[in-house]
């Protein structure tokens, strides 16, 4: 292998498919305008767009060559502007493998390579459609290079230096249990945009075709609209529960001595590789519904994008998994999160302070309200119920929000933003920077904001705890400065 | 608090220009609102709501000067970097010097005039600047700062 290859022709297959998602608008605008157009128009546009949709995937296939070196990933690629990257294993932060159901008779897959760095949207390498055997030999390198401590802050703890090397090497691994798979699908939240979109499509409706109904059956009408209604939910409902399922379907979490390993998706297998000594924080996060269910998910925040189709961009390793049995799972996996439930008393609003995070809930809503009811009269004023929801969520931050120092590395924080209750596990040496604010009033009532920011994907995560004690929140600035 | 160092003074110069520069684009803003209403026919109410703007954003800002100055502190001990500003919202920051990732000087024309210098201190998630320091201090806050980070980062801590 001294030779840069191409990939596998089919790889030209994905190209073209990604410009067509891309650009399938362009297509619509030339049929719509196509009875406008003259024949030379028409031609012109012809000629444009399979150049752009066909043509050029192909040149972007032709151009792109990548070398599996013993010490680094070598890709070239560009049509107009030739880019040359060298990506040496050390830097690597996450390797994932997408295989298409289509691409597996042929043993190809995508391999995307992500680093820290600052770089967004598109990961550094994307390889369409190459052997299987490409993603072995470059994990095969990269576990046999000792984990050389660079300068990203992640590796400034003291990560398990003798690992042995060997990617066979399996320590644990954790296969999703059936039950609570289907519950956390049913209890999933993709189903509110999904049924929003139908409820519209629903509502533009030809018109003829509910008035005739009307027509036929006066007396029917309002159940039958209502009856449409719950039929267009349930119909969401559905859609969303089998895209989950479909999703992290034959979810599996491997742990070698180093590494971290996920594996899901039935047409589209997924397998992410994700170093542990480069997790930034550990958070199990669950909806006010899944709260009620006793079911958790769990992801690891990680210093590159790998995982833009998951929650957030951080990459599930839990997908649900029942309350009762999340840190014993979790503990074999991740060696530093606690071995049981911890207790979380030392970082709480204390109850005099509770009704200010209603009363700042109810400040971001009043004045919508007021304006919707006011342009709207008479139904804008259904808007007011918003108010009540605006207490009771400013209730639900305030009984959500804990946290505790559980060791002198370990801090665990839990917040409670939009019904959903978060809890994050962060070491000191992950914490980038930390801040405590305080008003004037609030210095009176000695409470206090503490923010801790993680580095997350591309980003920043922000972990603030509102009105917390401010003898605790200092206690927690000095541990921390020290 | 005495090892807390506060900004230069001169710092208090560049606010006032920089609340007298709001006042010039407020002033400008305004007038073009009302040349909309003389032209377009808008609504003159944009024109009165832009001239009480003119005039209450930059005097809160010079009235703010000597709080803003007197409130923000910087701290650089072996182990951290401290920022603190405010007195009505308060608020400390503490960034440990081994998860600084570099730390960039920054002077925009007012600042180069009068030898100051912004000071970003960056870390892999966020970044953080202290408003205004004296050029050469600066350059030794960098140096210091990374000199630092080096050994922070040599050391297994």
């Amino acid at each position: 292998m001294t030779q840069p290859k191409h990939t596998h022709p089919l790889g030209y297959l994905q190209h073209t498919a990604k410009q067509l998602k891309d650009y399938w608008f362009l297509i619509l605008l030339a049929l719509w305008q196509w009875g406008n157009l003259s024949a030379f128009w028409r031609l012109t546009m012809v000629l444009a767009l399979v150049v752009w949709l066909l043509v050029w995937p192909l040149l972007q296939w032709l151009t792109l060559t990548y070398l599996i070196e013993p010490t680094a990933v070598v890709v070239n690629s560009g049509i107009f502007i030739r880019h040359h990257q060298h990506i040496p294993y050390s830097r690597i932060q996450t390797v994932q493998r997408k295989q298409w159901f289509y691409l597996r008779p042929f043993h190809l897959e995508t391999v995307q390579i992500e680093t820290a760095s600052h770089q967004d949207d598109e990961p550094e390498v994307k390889l369409p459609a190459v052997p299987t055997t490409v993603a072995d030999t470059l994990n095969a390198y990269r576990f046999d290079l000792p984990l050389t401590p660079d300068s990203a802050p992640a590796t400034a703890q003291t990560a398990p230096e003798t690992a042995a090397p060997d990617l066979p090497d399996i320590r644990q691994r954790y296969v999703t249990n059936p039950h609570s798979m289907v519950l956390f699908a049913l209890t999933g939240t993709g189903i509110i945009p999904l049924a929003l979109v139908l409820l519209t499509l629903y509502g533009k409706l030809p018109h003829q075709w509910t008035d005739s109904l009307i027509n036929d059956a006066t007396h029917w009408a309002v159940p039958l609209l209502i009856g449409g209604a719950i039929l267009v939910l349930l119909v969401a409902w559905l859609g969303a529960f089998a895209w989950i399922l479909i999703r992290y379907y034959h979810f599996t979490l491997t742990r070698t001595s180093s590494q971290l390993q996920v594996a899901k998706g039935l047409f589209q297998r997924n397998t992410i590789t994700a170093p542990l000594a480069r997790v930034q924080a550990v958070r199990c996060k669950q909806t006010i519904l899944r709260q009620w269910l006793h079911l958790q998910t769990v992801q690891i925040l990680l210093a590159s994008k790998a995982a833009t189709d998951d929650d957030n961009d951080d990459l599930v390793i839990l997908p649900a998994i029942v309350q009762s049995r999340l840190y014993t799972t979790l503990n074999p996996f991740i060696d530093w999160t606690p071995p049981m439930a911890p207790r979380l008393t030392q970082l709480i609003v204390p109850r005099p302070a509770r009704w200010l995070l209603s009363r700042n809930a109810v400040l971001v809503v009043i004045l919508p309200v007021l304006i919707v009811g006011w342009l709207w009269q008479p139904w804008g004023w259904l808007s007011a119920l918003l108010i009540p929801l605006a207490i009771l969520q400013g209730q639900y931050a305030a009984r959500n929000t804990a946290g505790s120092l559980l060791t002198h590395q370990l801090l665990v924080l839990q917040t409670g933003h939009f019904w959903t209750r978060e809890t994050f596990f962060v070491r000191k040496a992950q914490i980038q920077s930390l801040r405590v604010t305080w008003s004037v009033w609030m210095q009176k009532r000695q409470l206090a904001h503490l923010t801790v920011n993680v580095r997350h994907g591309n980003h920043n995560q922000e972990i603030t705890l509102r009105y917390i004690s401010a003898k605790q929140a200092e206690r927690l600035y000095q541990w921390y400065k020290a | 608090m005495h090892t807390t160092k506060s900004l230069p003074p001169r710092i208090k110069r560049i606010w006032g220009y920089s609340a007298l520069g709001s006042l010039l684009a407020l002033l400008v803003i305004t007038g073009l609102l009302w040349l909309a209403h003389q032209f377009w026919h808008w609504t003159p109410w944009l024109a009165v709501l832009g001239a009480i703007l003119t005039v209450i954003e930059p005097v809160i800002e010079f009235a703010l000067i000597p709080y803003r100055y007197r409130f923000s502190r910087y701290q650089i001990t072996p182990t951290a970097v401290e920022m603190q500003s405010g007195w009505l919202f308060k608020k400390r920051l503490a960034i440990p010097i081994a998860r600084v990732q570099n730390v960039t000087l920054n002077a925009g024309p007012l600042l180069q005039w009068q030898h100051l210098t912004q000071v970003t201190v960056a870390t892999a998630a966020t970044s953080h600047t202290i408003e205004g320091l004296e050029l050469p201090v600066a350059e030794q806050l960098r140096d210091q700062i990374m000199q630092l980070a080096q050994e922070a980062r040599h050391d297994p801590a």
